[in-house]
């Protein structure tokens, strides 16, 4: 009799098991006999990787493992660093705070939906990692969220808490609201013109200064009434004291490089330009300054501000020295950034690696968080993706997303998920509650303020952009 | 014939309305009946006596004074006045379902001299809104009701609550406790800052800490006024220092997963005493929120499909449908897991749900005990009424709700409801109405209602117009209701007799869901009638669509 | 080169600052300059030693092709070349026919946001059967170039909205104005099939179905009533032409443009995406006996028997969609042309865009094969596919001797997004592989 029960334990622990580990698991995985393409150095043929607690502990060939580790076969397969998306509106219950032209006191982080599918399907496009911004509506936008897509986790979980904090901040006609007059009873909001775009910033940055010495003087006993904490300029004092990353939305060449201009005066470094579609004009301003570059790879004539983008810019950028990322700005751009990336190395000549680079490795040091990922090399987060091909090649897909070695995404799992998916909605149609037709009752109610889809300007749900 | 329409009056007299409140007899026997006194064992047999608006004894062999009237409790179950641990019963304001996202219309009510826009003015109370009257609290009592927490449901700062009983002439002879709590919704104010979920979160932040800063300078300053600026005299901020010093709970209205985490958040970053109201995925952050020691007020109002079928339509979502096989258990899990909860209505209009609702989650899971407890004690608890009410105890408020059978039942009739003392007798219902009223049977009789109509609603402040399209089967309605603003919804419990129809409709305005009855008299191509809404009855008139 | 630009972007400039005036500078502004009028080369070409993709049939692994008088005169493994030819030596390059999007609004969309005037897509009102395509596009919109020098030479550019759109244009990416681009000035009529939508609006609750319905049957009723009228007007005025006598018919533009249409001498596109209602347009094609395109397609493998049935094809367009539902696979419309192909639907895959991004479409061809479909499907579906679709299979669409010489030359698949196209041909001419791009490349690519 209890033998039967250890049995019975053995076979159902059989059972459960493959699938538990497949998601869960923190034991080792080798991915064996892969082409890697380590975006740092050079591609390697015939090549094992092994994971351990969530990291690249070897990379070689003929490696060993546990006696437990998970083992899967490469052979014929690329593996490359998960695609880290530098510029994302995904999982977000609301985008922008379009009031005021300075939101610096709204954090992404709470406004995060873990249940947003589009999270899944940029899995499945080899995505891993994104930069979760506020929209454009502000010069002074939103602080970000970088997050890694921990589909299925506690939303906790998500957030890369060594990632060094950032901001948005928007320059051109979203900031101005050239297409978003004021709707009844809302005044015309200050600035309309770039101008006064430079001037918000301007006089933000001088207002964080003096909130800063108000403090200062209070500490040091020079004053004796507290101050107010100001949740809008804490974060602008961040800024200047260069602990913030600032992202910065801009089209236009002019602006961008007054931007860089206002901010070398105040001794801020920007982190990165965000679309830059013209960046090229001012690739050897931009490299002066030390600023990134994050731009769409070709997209354009969207409105009048990116008529001027050429599919070049990444070229010129990069030739200038200028740390290049090509992000997507929209769901469902993000799962096919590998073709994006591929497109470079027609338009100019970007070289494989390089190009590879400008979805791994170069937004990773644009968010500060190149040394745990963006590229294969030991010690990194184990944030891999296996594709069936070389993910330039237009034919290849993904079959397996590794974050921090773990999975969570994989073809044939998904095709699992298919059919229980099917039977779980079979049970549940069968339910009373699930009946047609029904007596009344609510609806879920989801508490999304945005569109779906969404790029850069698409009108968003509370009057703004993106 | 005169007589039989006379009849016909009288008959609908008992059926919409109890009798009024017993005249001035205070001291009452509720004998020979089963007794549930939550906090004790219950009393198969036994006695109960009410004087002076308290429960004076209670017991199987309590002693039934001479000058008591006395009821024979026989097949009757005493419960403690039961307790909807959310509602805006009686509050005046007209309360208009926001959208998250949408601009609002510009608010009716007067200026104040707030510092702060309205909807972001914890200063407001319930009690201020309130009104007295017995007779507006009617349907809530005679579904079993003696004690709501109510609290207006506009804005981000919903205001100040109140536990109030369902009784009395007068706002001061209702409330048991006020002010309880605040209230938050995670909602914005359209246009004006905070106009999105995310300037939401800071100006709830700012706020907060602007309170704390200013009670600190006006410490300082009462301590030492020499010498130092006169802190402002913000009531918002102020009403804001019992939040923030942890003496008043804050009540989060937030149903899904992410809204309770950040209710929670909040929480954690404020050191707030939270509670979370709606909590239709509380089970799913059941873990936190006992580590955090936050109870729940938990709806009742359970989804359900309210789509009608068709096999070209969209498949339902699978979260959809998830959503509601799993919603009826999370009160069991909830009790399982440790955590504090109590029942509220959760904006239904049909009270019925409340009780079907209830037994529900004790099929799925939910000692009875349990439930009954959370609308009852558990609820008290929450409320820190524990000592006055929640439960029949000699010395406790006479708060009792008398029912015939068993509250689970599924054929339950509420007889008597004590409310402070004073007894509300309700006549049963006959079990089939309609075979008194006369020779002709109804559907002859029915008026022809069906067909489109366009109609408007009466909101106070502007009109909503719409669209009814009726289908009528004899004394049937099928159909469907739209306005710009919810779209369409089917209507349900669609009836018409010969004096009218009524029907009731789920709404969706934004993501509020409201249920509301229609209550129509239709004349040639004319009509008009009255709507229950949870924020009360509006009027609407229309014409037919040729 | 440099002294026009810098005058082309004062004049954008001066666009930008005088908005209200946009229109009159708007042609200027859009106007890419020197090379944009650069029509081409005619002559005699010989492409030699090149892997030659004919589409149609084999792959000429090491092949000529000859180009003369605007058409291909010769393509082989050995083709003899007359002296006169300019010979372009093909060796490590590839060959193909040039691709063909069958669904954008190439020419009347330049800048979709913020600049109404260069829009030229949507006329006023529901029922527009005479509004032509072919007279709204701008031969000079920069996206002309743009698209072509990518590989794309052929696209059907399309009204959209109302209920009938208008009517749409076959034309080459090539010519100074919209006669020398047109393939088939009108080629087919656009209807914006009714649909059964619940959507309520953003952030709205989901229209009950039973009343989408209801809606849906209001605007087919509209649509079968302008069917009804124009089949009256058109048996009143033939009758008018065989019977001088009887009244004289008053004409009407609208019904007039519907004629060829609703007879089932021209085809009819209709847009849909839903199974619901692609089912619909089946039925009504049926009544009508008219010639139907459906144009979209999400669903329309799922309609597939219906669609056999009637010879309707399905130009896809939602490759590079999200996919609706929440529960929908991921790969849902990667999948689609591969389901449509095994199920035996003709179909071509298109961008559906209104411009300025139909140079992806080889890419979008080229994920359907990563999905299922096969390669040489894939090719076809950019290619002869689209050419069958539009009716100009005889001319388009494949490397064969007599057809017209849409050519271009390759460094290698040109489904793959790291392919440079380093030749091109349209109607035998060798264009510039320029564009507003590359000019502002050039302009901007050694600034210090």
């Amino acid at each position: 009799m209890k033998k039967a029960i250890v049995l019975f334990l053995i076979i159902s622990m059989s059972l459960i098991l493959p699938n538990f580990s497949l998601a869960q698991s923190k034991t080792e995985i080798l991915i064996r006999n892969a082409t890697v393409l380590t975006a740092v150095k050079g591609n390697l043929e015939n090549t094992d990787i092994l994971i351990q607690n969530g990291k690249i502990a070897k990379i070689g060939k003929n490696l060993k493992a546990a006696a437990n580790a998970q083992i899967i076969d490469a052979t014929g397969k690329f593996v490359s660093p998960g695609i880290i998306d530098a510029h994302s509106h995904t999982m977000l219950d609301a985008i922008n705070e379009g009031s005021f032209s300075v939101t610096s006191m709204t954090q992404i982080q709470d406004v995060l939906d873990p249940t947003d599918i589009s999270i899944y399907r940029a899995l499945a496009g080899g995505v891993t990692t994104g930069n979760l911004l506020h929209g454009s509506a502000n010069p002074i936008g939103g602080q970000n969220s970088t997050v890694k897509f921990k589909w299925g986790k506690p939303v906790g979980d998500y957030l890369v808490n060594d990632a060094p904090p950032g901001i948005k901040f928007a320059l051109g006609e979203n900031v101005k609201r050239s297409n978003f007059p004021p709707q009844p009873g809302q005044p015309t909001r200050y600035p309309r013109t770039r101008m006064g775009t430079m001037e918000v910033i301007r006089d933000a940055f001088i207002r964080a200064r003096e909130y800063k010495q108000s403090w200062d003087d209070f500490k040091n006993g020079k004053t004796k009434v507290q101050p107010r904490t100001d949740v809008e300029l804490q974060p602008i004092v961040e800024i200047l004291e260069g602990k913030r990353l600032v992202h910065a939305h801009g089209y236009r060449s002019d602006e961008h490089l007054n931007l860089l201009r206002l901010a070398e005066e105040f001794g801020v470094r920007i982190a990165t330009l965000q679309h830059g579609l013209e960046a090229y004009k001012i690739a050897p301003e931009i490299a002066k300054h030390g600023a990134g570059v994050s731009i769409f790879v070709d997209f354009w004539s969207y409105k009048l501000e990116a008529y001027d983008t050429i599919p070049h810019n990444a070229y010129i950028l990069w030739k200038n020295g200028v740390n290049v990322s090509i992000n997507s700005d929209s769901d469902e751009r993000m799962r096919r950034l590998n073709i994006d990336a591929a497109k470079v190395m027609r338009y100019g000549g970007v070289p494989e690696e390089e190009a590879l680079k400008m979805i791994t490795l170069n937004p990773a040091k644009q968010l500060g968080i190149d040394k745990r990922t963006g590229s294969i090399e030991v010690g990194k987060d184990a944030d891999l993706v296996i594709w069936t091909a070389h993910p330039f090649s237009i034919y290849s897909r993904v079959e397996t997303t590794f974050i921090d070695g773990e999975i969570f995404f994989d073809r044939t799992k998904d095709a699992q998920m298919r059919v229980e998916m099917q039977k779980e909605r079979e049970n549940l149609e069968k339910m009373e509650v699930n009946r047609a037709p029904g007596s009344g009752g609510t609806q879920p109610r989801v508490p999304s303020e945005r569109r779906k889809a969404d790029r850069d300007d698409a009108e968003d749900g509370d009057g703004g952009n993106q | 014939m005169k007589i039989r329409i006379f009849g016909i009056v009288l008959l609908a007299i008992a059926l919409f309305s109890t009798v009024s409140a017993q005249n001035r007899t205070d001291v009452y026997a509720v004998t020979n009946a089963r007794i549930v006194t939550v906090s004790g064992a219950v009393i198969e047999r036994g006695t109960v006596v009410v004087r002076d608006g308290l429960i004076e004894s209670v017991g199987a062999d309590a002693k039934i004074p001479a000058d008591a009237r006395v009821l024979d409790g026989t097949g009757l179950t005493v419960y403690p006045g039961f307790i909807d641990a959310l509602t805006s019963l009686g509050i005046q304001t007209p309360a208009r379902p926001q959208t998250p996202g949408q601009p609002q219309q510009q608010n009716q009510q007067p200026q104040s001299n707030s510092n702060y826009p309205n909807g972001l003015q914890p200063e407001k109370t319930a009690v201020e809104d309130l009104r007295g009257g017995d007779a507006q609290f009617e349907t809530p009592r005679n579904a079993g009701f003696t004690t709501v927490l109510t609290v207006g449901n506009t804005g981000i700062f919903n205001g100040q609550s109140a536990i109030i009983n369902l009784g009395g002439e007068s706002v001061s002879a209702m409330v048991v406790k006020s002010p309880f709590a605040q209230h938050f919704s995670f909602r914005n104010l359209g246009i004006t800052y905070p106009a999105s979920l995310l300037g939401t979160f800071s100006a709830f932040r700012q706020m907060l800490l602007d309170a704390k800063r200013l009670q600190e300078l006006q410490k300082q300053y009462a301590a030492n006024p020499r010498g130092m600026k006169r802190p402002e005299d913000d009531k918002s901020l102020e009403a804001l220092f019992p939040v923030i010093n942890g003496t008043m709970p804050i009540v989060f209205n937030a149903n899904l997963e992410r809204e309770i985490n950040r209710s929670l958040d909040l929480a954690k970053e404020f050191n707030l005493k939270a509670i979370i109201a709606g909590g239709q995925e509380a089970w799913k952050v059941a873990d936190r929120l006992k580590s955090q020691n936050v109870p729940v007020l938990l709806s009742m109002n359970f989804p359900k499909r309210t789509a009608a079928s068709s096999p070209d339509a969209d498949p339902e979502s699978l979260a959809t449908l998830r959503f509601r096989a799993e919603t009826p258990k999370g009160a069991a899990i909830l009790s399982q897991k440790g955590v504090k909860f109590a029942f509220q209505s959760g904006g239904m209009t049909n009270l019925n749900d409340f009780f079907s609702n209830a037994l529900k989650a004790t099929e799925n899971g939910l000692s009875k005990d349990a439930a009954i407890r959370a609308m009852t004690l558990d609820a008290a608890e929450i409320f820190g009424i524990e000592n006055r009410t929640g439960s029949i105890e000699p010395g406790k408020i006479a708060n009792l709700t008398v029912i015939r059978g068993d509250v689970f039942a599924k054929e339950r009739t509420v007889t008597h409801v004590f409310v402070d003392g004073r007894l509300f007798e309700m006549k049963e219902k006959p079990r089939t109405p309609t075979t008194n009223s006369g020779g002709t049977t109804p559907s002859t009789r029915a008026l022809a209602v069906g067909g489109t109509w366009n109609i408007t609603l009466e909101v106070p402040g502007q009109t909503i117009p719409g669209t009814l399209n009726l289908v009528q089967q004899d004394t049937t309605l099928t159909g469907t209701m739209s306005t710009a603003l919810t779209g369409s919804s089917p209507i349900k419990d669609g009836k018409v007799t010969a004096e009218g129809f009524s029907f009731s409709v789920s709404v969706n305005a934004g993501g509020t869901n409201l249920d509301l009855a229609f209550n129509g008299k239709v004349s040639g191509n004319q009509v008009s009638g009255t709507v229950d809404t949870p924020q009360g009855v509006i009027s609407f008139t229309g014409t037919k669509n040729p | 080169m440099n002294v026009k630009c810098k005058t082309q972007n004062v004049k954008f400039l001066i666009f930008l600052l005088l908005a209200a005036h946009c229109s009159l500078l708007t042609a200027n502004a859009q106007s890419d300059g020197s090379t944009q009028n650069l029509l081409g080369k005619a002559g005699t070409f010989a492409i030699q030693n090149a892997r030659i993709v004919t589409v149609s049939g084999a792959v000429i692994e090491n092949g000529t092709i000859l180009i003369q008088d605007g058409k291909i005169a010769a393509v082989g493994a050995s083709v003899s070349v007359p002296s006169n030819a300019e010979k372009i030596d093909g060796k490590g390059l590839s060959v193909y026919p040039g691709m063909i999007d069958a669904g954008t609004n190439m020419g009347l969309a330049e800048i979709s946001s913020g600049a109404s005037a260069t829009i030229d897509v949507q006329e006023v009102g529901d029922i527009n059967a005479n509004a032509k395509a072919i007279l709204g596009i701008n031969p000079h919109s920069s996206h002309i170039n743009v698209t072509r020098v990518a590989g794309v030479t052929t696209v059907l550019s399309m009204p959209s909205g109302g209920l009938i759109s208008g009517q749409s244009a076959v034309i080459n990416l090539w010519g100074s104005t919209q006669t020398d681009m047109a393939v088939v000035p009108t080629f087919a009529l656009i209807v914006n099939f009714p649909r059964v939508s619940t959507f309520g609006g953003f952030g709205q609750p989901q229209i009950d179905f039973n009343e989408a319905v209801r809606r849906r049957d209001q605007r087919l009723e509209a649509l079968k009533k302008a069917f009804k009228d124009a089949e009256n007007y058109g048996r009143i005025k033939d009758a008018y032409v065989k019977d001088k006598s009887l009244p004289l018919p008053k004409t009407d533009l609208g019904l007039e443009a519907m004629i060829p249409y609703i007879r089932g001498e021209k085809p009819i596109i209709f847009t849909a995406e839903r199974k619901r209602d692609i089912d619909s347009i089946i039925k009504f094609v049926e009544e009508t006996k008219t010639k139907g395109i459906v144009i979209g397609g999400q669903e329309a493998w799922k309609s597939a028997e219906g669609l056999k049935k009637n010879n309707i094809p399905v130009i896809f367009t939602n490759m590079f969609n999200l996919p609706v539902q929440d529960d929908d696979n991921y790969d849902t419309f990667y999948e689609a042309p591969s389901k449509l192909a095994q199920a035996g639907v003709n179909f071509a895959i298109s961008t559906g865009d209104n411009g300025a991004n139909v140079r992806d479409l080889p890419y979008q061809a080229g994920t359907a094969a990563a999905f299922g479909l096969s390669k040489d499907d894939a090719l076809k579906s950019v290619t002869l596919y689209p050419a069958q679709i539009l009716g100009i299979a005889d001319k388009y669409g494949s490397l064969e001797t007599g057809k017209m010489a849409n050519v271009v030359v390759t460094t290698g698949d040109i489904l793959d997004a790291r392919t440079d196209v380093k030749y091109l041909f349209i109607n035998g001419r060798l264009m510039p592989l320029t564009s507003r791009h590359t000019e502002l490349f050039e302009r901007f690519k050694d600034r210090k």
